[in-house]
């Protein structure tokens, strides 16, 4: 049971990065992006192809890995996103844009991959063992690396200046370029630091457990539930606290009912957003 | 020959679908990104009620029909108070929730996934004849919805979709209107799950995966929301130029994909520069 807690915790770990980066664009912008698994999946192909295939040295290919996801984030929005808003789409539209995007990406590493998985990390990673309970340094590595980049942009969005026009906009946005935030450079922003949180996330999944076209997209819906479950007014809390719970959650039923894990985070989000629309932590 | 019929049929099974849909996103502005799993529901009543209760085929489709209705019925009631996105992701979830059902715990034939071996009436064995009255009851459908949509009853629900407050303010439930005509388009999607069952003869879970709802999205994006003939012209357009891909001599496992970002790409190519679509009347606006 103990175990279970264990890989339920690192599991949370992904969705913590993910979860962040997805809620602080809702939160700010009012962009359901959905192109962030789409962002999620460049980061990990590109780095296995570096590593892998280039067989280039490990942390340089974190970093291009997560550049290139950073980069694609913004290019999705400049060039699709902003486009679209200017010629006058709304909210709705862009959300299903950013569908287009995933699906589409999501069709390309079909093409290209033919669905085979791809592990990045070569070896086995062994297990440590504590009386009946076994865990990976892997595993440790995640979780106390994620812990360490909360408190750093936690940090970040409290005392620097972009961190305080990125609250700015998230309690309200034309105010804040009423009041002459520079509103497109703070939005260049959001999405560069959302962007790689995903992509570090799609860097770690596929160095660890590896990934099919379709991981990206199955791990965001568990993390959109989680932001849900979080909210969004508290950024960080919401994004861990949902994550976590979400972590727990699909460990627990992946090892009790391993068919119904999907129904079951599904059936908790409709009924969370019945009961407690806002979010459990607002 | 056969082959020509199946694609009709198909592309039969489709138009009532997005009609279905454009029902709801068009003319009742809620968001659905799961209609194929209605699609699941009709279609496993119609094959498990002829395949393992043996029920005559003919009868199945009003069965059909009404068990659909009724779970659509069922499932907006507890959905109406969420607004936009969460509505559209929780129709969504209800997509994935019903083929996962469908998958655990869903009827197939013994040593199957899935459901076939349909026992058809005398005159839907002929793939000919199938197609006649699969093409009708699409002909049926088209000419019901577009009374629907002229009569008062559509003028009010375009009015509701617009002007929620002001459709109350007159004394009409904005409610009301939400769930007849989601219960209208399950109905629809029911008999467009019983028609595709005899058109595909096999059926599984796979068949109704979500994906397949993206590709609805597709279908009447393109061919342009609030509008009957754009719900016919997306999906046969789409179909048709999917099969001609197909017969561009590509291998099954390229066109698959390549038709995925085609449909994507062009997705995001209406969303950008003409979001009412061909001949759409009206655009995802919020």
């Amino acid at each position: 049971m103990l175990q279970v807690l264990i890989s339920g915790l690192s599991l949370s770990a992904y969705y913590a990065l993910l979860a962040l980066g997805f809620a602080m664009i809702y939160s700010t912008l009012r962009i359901f992006n959905i192109a962030h698994a789409a962002v999620f999946g460049a980061a990990a192909y590109s780095f296995y192809i570096l590593y892998r295939i280039f067989g280039f040295n490990i942390w340089g290919s974190l970093v291009v890995g997560v550049a290139i996801a950073a980069i694609f984030g913004l290019l999705v929005d400049i060039f699709i996103y902003r486009v679209l808003a200017a010629r006058g789409g709304g909210t709705f539209s862009i959300f299903i844009a950013s569908l287009g995007v995933a699906s589409l990406f999501e069709a390309m590493a079909l093409l290209f991959t033919h669905g085979t998985p791809l592990v990045a990390h070569t070896g086995s990673l062994l297990p440590i063992t504590i009386g009946a309970v076994s865990f990976r340094p892997l595993d440790i590595l995640v979780i106390s690396s994620v812990a360490i980049l909360y408190g750093v942009l936690f940090y970040a969005i409290m005392h620097t200046r972009t961190g305080l026009e990125i609250r700015a906009l998230a309690d309200n946005h034309t105010m804040a370029g009423v009041v002459g935030i520079d509103t497109n450079r703070t939005r260049t922003a959001i999405f560069a630091i959302a962007s790689s949180l995903a992509g570090l996330a799609g860097i770690l999944t596929v160095y660890d457990s590896g990934i099919v076209p379709t991981t990206g997209l199955n791990l965001l819906f568990v993390t959109i539930v989680a932001v849900i479950f979080g909210g969004t007014r508290y950024l960080f809390m919401g994004a861990l606290g949902g994550s976590i719970v979400m972590g727990l959650v699909t460990a627990f039923a992946g090892f009790f009912f391993p068919q119904w894990v999907t129904v079951i985070v599904f059936l908790l989000l409709i009924l969370l957003l019945i009961w407690r629309p806002q979010g459990f932590f607002a | 020959m056969d082959y020509f019929f199946f694609i009709l049929s198909v592309i039969c099974v489709w138009t009532i679908l997005s009609l279905a849909t454009n029902l709801v996103i068009g003319y009742g502005g809620l968001m659905t990104l799961g209609h194929v799993g209605f699609l699941a529901i009709g279609a496993y009543t119609a094959a498990t009620l002829n395949i393992l209760w043996h029920v005559n085929f003919y009868y199945t489709i009003p069965i059909a029909i009404i068990v659909t209705a009724v779970v659509a019925f069922a499932s907006i009631l507890p959905l109406l108070r969420l607004d936009a996105f969460y509505f559209g992701l929780s129709t969504l979830g209800l997509n994935i929730v019903i083929t996962d059902v469908l998958q655990n715990v869903g009827p197939r034939v013994p040593g199957a996934e899935g459901l076939f071996g349909l026992d058809l009436p005398a005159l839907m064995t002929s793939s000919i004849w199938r197609l006649a009255i699969i093409a009708a009851l699409t002909a049926l459908t088209v000419y019901l919805s577009w009374q629907l949509v002229r009569s008062p009853f559509g003028r009010s629900l375009r009015a509701m979709r617009d002007q929620p407050d002001a459709i109350e303010s007159v004394g009409k439930s904005a409610k009301r209107y939400r769930v007849t005509i989601w219960t209208i388009s399950g109905g629809l999607a029911g008999l467009a799950g019983a028609l595709y069952c005899t058109t595909l003869s096999y059926i599984d879970p796979t068949v109704f995966s979500f994906l397949f709802s993206f590709n609805l999205l597709v279908y009447i994006g393109f061919g342009g929301l609030a509008s009957i003939l754009g719900s016919i012209l997306g999906p046969t357009l789409l179909i048709v130029f999917g099969e001609a891909l197909r017969f561009g001599g590509l291998p099954s496992q390229v066109s698959g994909p390549v038709q995925q970002s085609l449909f994507a790409l062009l997705l995001i190519f209406v969303m950008v520069f003409r979001r009412q679509g061909l001949v759409g009347k009206y655009d995802f606006r919020e």
